[in-house]
């Protein structure tokens, strides 16, 4: 055996197509190298099956020659391994037997292969079996690669589509998680335990009275960028927009154990935020506005709800309609809370800045429930 | 046999492989006179198997030639018959000349 082939040596040309030489004669390993590399290939060698597996799944190469008759592990088994192994089975393997031993084709073909050479080896033949192989590949591969892209393409449609309405994280999730048949929200209408906030803009009606169109929209749209930011932040999932309110769901769509201290730390955001923008517009236009939030938790529908013709990705739910009558009394900068959700973030908000509400019937409701208004200042960190 | 009959042909592209295909040759030699004194008959087979395989591919049919008759020889444990083809292998390996074009 020549030094080439005890070390298993490589030949580096200017070629993508790498090609695993197997043989444990060292004379047979030079010849096939050579006519390989004037093709452009790169050639590796192995001198028996171990080193040949080794070199496998170590760096996977595009084609192995393969000879048969080796000492210890022998051609079919490490053409049975490669061939079991779901990371390497694709790799093509040409079987280098004696021509008149047919029976070694027999099991070369049980064992996986994929062509044979006859030995002695005549070069025409060689090349254009190696050549038919790497056609295919490069076929593979080019049908492999165009559907990756369409895939691609599909999954940035669909986090497109999303990420209007949930966070970039976890579109990015769900485009992630989604099957090969489009829309990851399909049927999956389900009642789920949930922590809804509502936010609106107190002083909005005399916003729209005082100002042009033009400039309510402008202003409207610097108020919703800041709350969606803010909800984005903490993996809330916006659903619904309208008017000047927010509705943002939080352990929906996806489980978030800790969905109550999100929506907390989302409330004192939007507050925060809003803060800086709303004394500009108290200066520019003598207007005195602020943030108003109602928070609930509680077990809700979430689905796709409407028409054939329009349907909306939306909660439904005692705790959504709780959040939104509690939104609808709480003043500027206020966070009103309802009883079991407080229980929850009650550890993160600091003493003096609850007041207990008392148990309040709310519009609608014939029980009271318990309620905490919590006046939000700067943000704690999240 | 004519001098004719030991030239053989060989692709140039392999021309810098031929010295050390020679050097294993010869060391191949050695071994098959080895095992026959051994009368290790698979060893034999494994060697013929493999002169078959690696002669002609290079262009040297005569080496696969006689690989085939050691593999057949030992398979059937005939012990002269593969004395006469290391004697013949080994004239032959003295006489051969390449040419290379």
């Amino acid at each position: 055996m020549n030094d080439r082939a005890a070390a298993g040596t490589s030949v580096e040309v200017q070629a993508t197509y790498r090609v695993l030489v197997v043989d444990d004669d060292s004379d047979m390993v030079a010849f096939l190298a050579r006519l390989l590399e004037k093709e452009g290939m790169v050639v590796e060698t192995a001198s028996d099956g171990q080193s040949a597996m080794m070199q496998v799944m170590t760096a996977p190469p595009d084609l192995v020659l393969l000879d048969v008759m080796m000492p210890g592990t022998s051609g079919f088994d490490v053409c049975r391994q490669i061939k079991g192994d779901e990371t390497t089975a694709l790799i093509p393997i040409v079987l280098v037997t004696a021509l008149e031993d047919s029976e070694s084709r027999v099991r070369g073909i049980e064992a996986g292969a994929d062509d044979f050479l006859s030995k002695p080896v005549k070069r025409e033949e060689l090349v254009a079996r190696v050549k038919t192989l790497r056609r295919l590949h490069d076929t593979r591969k080019e049908l492999e690669s165009r559907r990756l892209a369409a895939e691609v393409q599909r999954k940035e449609a669909i986090r497109k589509a999303f990420s209007r309405y949930i966070s970039p994280r976890l579109a990015d999730r769900i485009t992630a998680e989604a099957g090969e048949h489009g829309d990851p929200f399909q049927g999956r209408a389900q009642r789920t335990s949930l922590v809804a906030l509502f936010a609106d803009l107190r002083g909005f009606t005399r916003l729209t009275e005082k100002n042009e169109v033009g400039a309510v929209v402008s202003m409207l749209n610097e108020y919703f960028a800041i709350l969606t930011e803010a909800a984005y932040q903490h993996d809330g999932t916006i659903f619904n927009m309208a008017g000047d309110s927010l509705l943002v769901g939080f352990n929906v769509p996806f489980p978030q154990p800790d969905a109550a201290e999100r929506a907390w730390h989302t409330a004192l955001e939007m507050v925060a935020r809003f803060g800086p923008v709303a004394a500009g517009w108290q200066q520019r236009h003598g207007l005195s506005v602020g943030v108003g939030i109602g928070m609930c938790a509680g077990e809700a529908i979430i689905g796709n709800v409407g028409s054939a013709h329009y349907a909306s990705y939306t909660i439904i739910g005692n705790p959504v309609n709780t959040a939104a009558r509690l939104m609808q009394m709480a003043a500027a900068g206020e966070v009103l809370v309802c009883g079991p959700l407080y229980e929850r973030i009650r550890h993160l908000v600091p003493a003096g800045r609850v007041a207990p509400r008392g148990d309040v019937t709310l519009r609608g409701k014939s029980e009271s429930i318990p309620v905490f208004a919590v006046s939000a200042g700067a943000p704690e960190p999240a | 046999m004519t001098a004719a009959d030991h030239t053989v042909t060989v692709a140039k592209d392999l021309a810098d492989l031929i010295p050390v295909f020679f050097r294993n040759r010869q060391k191949e030699v050695e071994t098959l006179r080895s095992a026959l004194d051994a009368g290790d008959f698979k060893q034999l087979a494994q060697l013929g198997h493999r002169m078959k395989g690696v002669g002609n591919s290079y262009g040297f049919a005569k080496v696969s030639e006689i690989g085939k008759r050691v593999e057949d020889n030992a398979k059937t444990s005939d012990k002269a018959g593969i004395e006469a083809c290391i004697g013949e292998y080994t004239e032959y390996l003295a006489k051969v000349q390449v040419v290379y074009e």
